[in-house]
């Protein structure tokens, strides 16, 4: 417990030196700032960039393109089945990255901490931020925190930007999707947002559900290594799911998209939770997963290069691009009817009717 | 998932969808009550599948679309109280009101939560002493149980600071005005199966007898309503018009007896506005006069508030089958999902979002490789 | 109305004298109000789950004897359906093009 002493300096009222809870004094700048940083925050990303707590970092880069990536995570809860929102923040702006061809590097965090945050929930959430820094092959190169008042940040906002190299031979783009290219889903949909669902106030379930959330970088490598520029696009279907990344990137390409219902994998207990709130797996969030249009020959190779690694395990060509109906997306149902999936206005909410 | 997943069987669809193709000898007119039914059947595209031998018209069996505009503008109000906790199924969240919706209310700094169920928004009361729970109590006859058990339960446990804003709807009434318009057109009805697993079928004897027409008490997944509109087909066909039970694993005659029961202690018929359509007489529920204290009309003293819908908007056409979604002038153009002008293009499987989602891949087909119109995009 | 799935009872339990219990949806596990099937479900029995309450018990003979009849129509369809595309010289056409028995 806080014994006030001198050793901080005259300060009236004398804060509590030790205590359980993030406090604004942890954001001023001053010594608790500097305490937090160096107990809480630096053992865990250590390297020599952030040793040198400059007021930003300064990295080498090789010539050519970098790619720059930023992302701002609000989750709600901050904890849930299979991660929380410090690996999210990470493997976010390294998917981001990873998607448009970039090799990730260099993160930078900016943390929002609210006032009674417990510490034991920080240290969690930046021991998952460390490990996901560390499993990218990336280093944490600069950051920030500030502390706001109880009631405003629903206990932990992180933004994240990441800079990647660009490799001119492997350019996936979003507006390089063209007729005949061959659909690709890399794994089982919808266990994100299922996985924060059930563990929502109001909502909360039991399940086996955990989320995806991982870096898809192991997966570009081996596209970019056995497909290389037949990759056309590339997309991780993250907030409104695979249906609104596929609408993104038919509009964006000027195509129309066909995918097939009986090639997308969800897990048993996802669709059941699905089904209990009348959400449907098309729209719900994945962090560990990505869709890709590849050139209509190199599919069974893109097929491949994805089944090889664990997170791909089991990927499937599961649609493709077609010159009709172009920026509209078309379900094909097990019973063989088609119908149009669209973009969603906001966000899906569980219904009753 | 056992007791549903094998009523999406392909093969089994198909078999249905054929024999209703050959064993119809003219284009029969049926409607769907239940809003569930019509997700069902254009997001499998049945209707596309039945082609010339069904013309299903989507019913008004979407308690999100008939909801009137002044319940939705109570609920607003409420929200907006800081110190109450507004609690909502979410279908409720971006149903218009006369001014914005309960989510720009949130966005606002209203409290508005989505709860899965009503026993959830109790439990929050229970939690949160120091707030007033809402409880937003809209539904069909299959709701009114769980709604009635948080009232009954909030005055057994004495829960002071929990009441809930009622706007429930009974169907047999609006089959009824659907049937006594001069230009009806409907020949035969799919039935609730939920709302009939609660208030069984006897209520709809009548119906059947007095308007000679097939009521089939129908499930929501493609086998069970397939099934359902094959049985109504065929009795069409027979020139029969009996009420009949295709969603057997769930239904019997007299529904679930202590459910109606509590209902019946908690609630009674009210006449009651259905948005686009007007006033049914003794077509709701309202509480029963001795758990006021749970009414938060009541509670906040709301006045009676009397709404005009926006003239553009033909919710009430669409819902009693008169017309179309894509005949109403304000469709896609004034009126998209983003910015909707009535319920029925708000909720998934309001007839006009329906139609708004699923026709624009025929159009776009139809006429070629073509981009979609502008205002369709985000 | 709608949304109604079913479930498999797999605990009960009384809440302050509310008949309660955990269902399971397919894995997925909740809890529920089966105050209005208190007295004909037990473990192990299928009931169908709307907003947190169980309004009926499902009837599994029923489900089972109107399913069997429901497949074997579909089979002979199937088969009806296959002869025509034969006898009209089709080949494989039509939605998903026909795999040899019923589906799923």
């Amino acid at each position: 417990m806080a014994t006030a002493s001198l050793a901080n300096g005259l300060v009236c009222p004398a804060p509590h030196a030790a205590s359980d809870r993030v406090q604004l004094g942890h954001g001023s700048g001053g010594k608790m700032s500097a305490a937090l940083l160096r107990d809480r925050f630096l053992p865990l990303f250590d390297n020599p960039v952030l040793r040198q707590l400059g007021d930003g970092a300064v990295v080498p880069v090789p010539t050519g393109e970098i790619a720059v990536s930023t992302d701002t995570f609000v989750v709600s809860p901050i904890e849930f089945p299979g991660g929380n929102i410090g690996s999210l923040a990470v493997h976010g702006t390294v998917n981001d990255l990873a998607m448009m061809g970039a090799r990730p590097r260099y993160l930078s965090a900016g943390f929002v901490l609210e006032e009674g945050l417990p510490f034991d929930v920080l240290d969690r959430v930046v021991a998952a931020m460390a490990e996901a820094v560390r499993s990218a092959g990336i280093i944490l190169v600069t950051g920030d925190t500030k502390v706001v008042e109880r009631g405003r940040a629903e206990g932990l906002y992180v933004n994240t930007t990441g800079v990647g190299i660009m490799d001119a031979r492997f350019r996936p783009r979003p507006d390089g999707v063209r007729p005949g290219d061959v659909l690709l889903v890399s794994g089982p949909i919808a266990r994100h947002g299922m996985a924060i669902m059930s563990a929502r106030e109001g909502i909360a379930f039991e399940a086996q559900i955990e989320s995806d959330s991982a870096s898809l970088v192991p997966l570009v490598e081996r596209l970019r290594e056995h497909v290389g520029s037949d990759v056309r696009a590339l997309r991780d279907p993250t907030r409104g799911g695979v249906a609104s990344a596929l609408n993104e990137l038919a509009a964006a390409s000027g195509v129309g998209v066909v995918i097939e219902e009986r090639a997308v994998r969800i897990p048993g207990p996802v669709a059941a939770a699905c089904e209990m709130l009348g959400l449907d797996p098309l729209y719900v969030a994945n962090e560990g997963v990505l869709v890709a249009f590849v050139a209509p020959a190199a599919a069974p190779r893109a097929l491949a290069a994805l089944r090889s690694h664990p997170l791909g395990a089991e990927a499937e060509i599961a649609g493709r691009a077609v010159p009709d109906h172009a920026g509209l997306v078309a379900l094909r149902t097990l019973a063989g009817s088609t119908r149009v999936v669209d973009m969603l206005p906001g966000d899906q909410l569980p219904r009753i009717c | 998932m056992k007791y549903l997943s094998e009523y999406r069987d392909a093969g089994i669809i198909r078999g249905l969808v054929e024999r209703i193709r050959r064993e119809a000898t003219r284009r029969w007119v049926l409607m769907e009550v239940c809003g569930g039914q019509t997700h069902t059947i254009v997001k499998q595209g049945l209707d596309e599948m039945l082609g010339e031998a069904v013309e299903m018209i989507h019913g008004p069996g979407c308690p999100v679309c008939v909801t009137p505009l002044e319940q939705i503008d109570k609920a607003l109000l409420l929200a907006q109280d800081p110190s109450v906790i507004f609690t909502s199924f979410g279908d409720m969240l971006r149903v218009p009101g006369s001014e914005c919706d309960l989510q720009q209310v949130r966005a606002r700094g209203g409290q508005v939560r989505v709860v899965y169920s009503p026993l959830d928004a109790l439990e929050l009361a229970i939690r949160n002493p120091d707030r007033h729970i809402v409880f937003f109590a809209v539904g069909f006859e299959t709701t009114a149980p769980a709604n009635a058990m948080a009232v009954w339960r909030a005055r057994e446990l004495g829960v002071p600071n929990f009441s809930v804003l009622v706007s429930h709807v009974t169907v047999p009434p609006a089959m009824t005005a659907i049937l006594e318009a001069p230009d009806n057109r409907v020949q035969g009805f799919l039935a609730a199966g939920h709302v009939c697993t609660v208030m069984g079928w006897k209520e709809y004897e009548p119906i059947a007898e007095r308007y000679r027409v097939p009521i089939v008490v129908t499930g929501f997944e493609p086998v069970d309503i397939l099934e359902g509109i094959h049985l109504a087909v065929q009795q069409l066909e027979s020139g029969r018009h009996e009420v009949e039970n295709q969603y057997v694993r769930s239904v019997r005659r007299d529904g679930t007896v202590p459910a109606r029961s509590l209902v019946e202690q908690v609630f009674h018929l009210v006449d009651r506005k259905w948005r686009g359509i007007g006033e049914i007489p003794r077509s709701g529920l309202g509480l029963r006069p001795e758990f006021a204290d749970f009414d938060a009309e009541f509670r906040f003293g709301l006045r009676e508030l009397a709404v005009d819908e926006p003239a553009e908007c033909r919710a009430g056409d669409v819902l009693r089958g008169k017309i179309k979604p894509f005949e109403c002038p304000a469709f896609g153009t004034l009126c998209t999902p983003e910015r909707p002008l009535g319920a029925p293009m708000v909720s998934s499987e309001g007839a006009c979002a329906a139609y708004f989602n699923y026709g624009r891949m025929r159009r776009a087909v139809n006429r070629g490789a073509l981009s979609p119109v502008a205002s369709e995009s985000r | 109305m709608c949304l109604g799935i079913p479930g498999r009872v797999v605990a009960r339990r009384d809440d302050r004298g509310l008949p309660m219990g955990v269902v399971d949806f397919g894995g997925v596990r909740r809890e529920c109000c089966l105050a209005y099937v208190a007295d004909e479900v037990a473990e192990g029995d299928f009931v169908i789950v709307h907003v947190g309450f169980a309004i009926s018990k499902v009837d599994e003979a029923e489900a089972r004897r109107t399913y069997e009849v429901l497949r074997e129509l579909s089979q002979l369809d199937e088969l009806d359906w296959m002869r025509e595309v034969a006898e009209q010289g089709l080949g494989a056409i039509g939605p998903g093009s026909a795999p040899a028995g019923g589906g799923a």
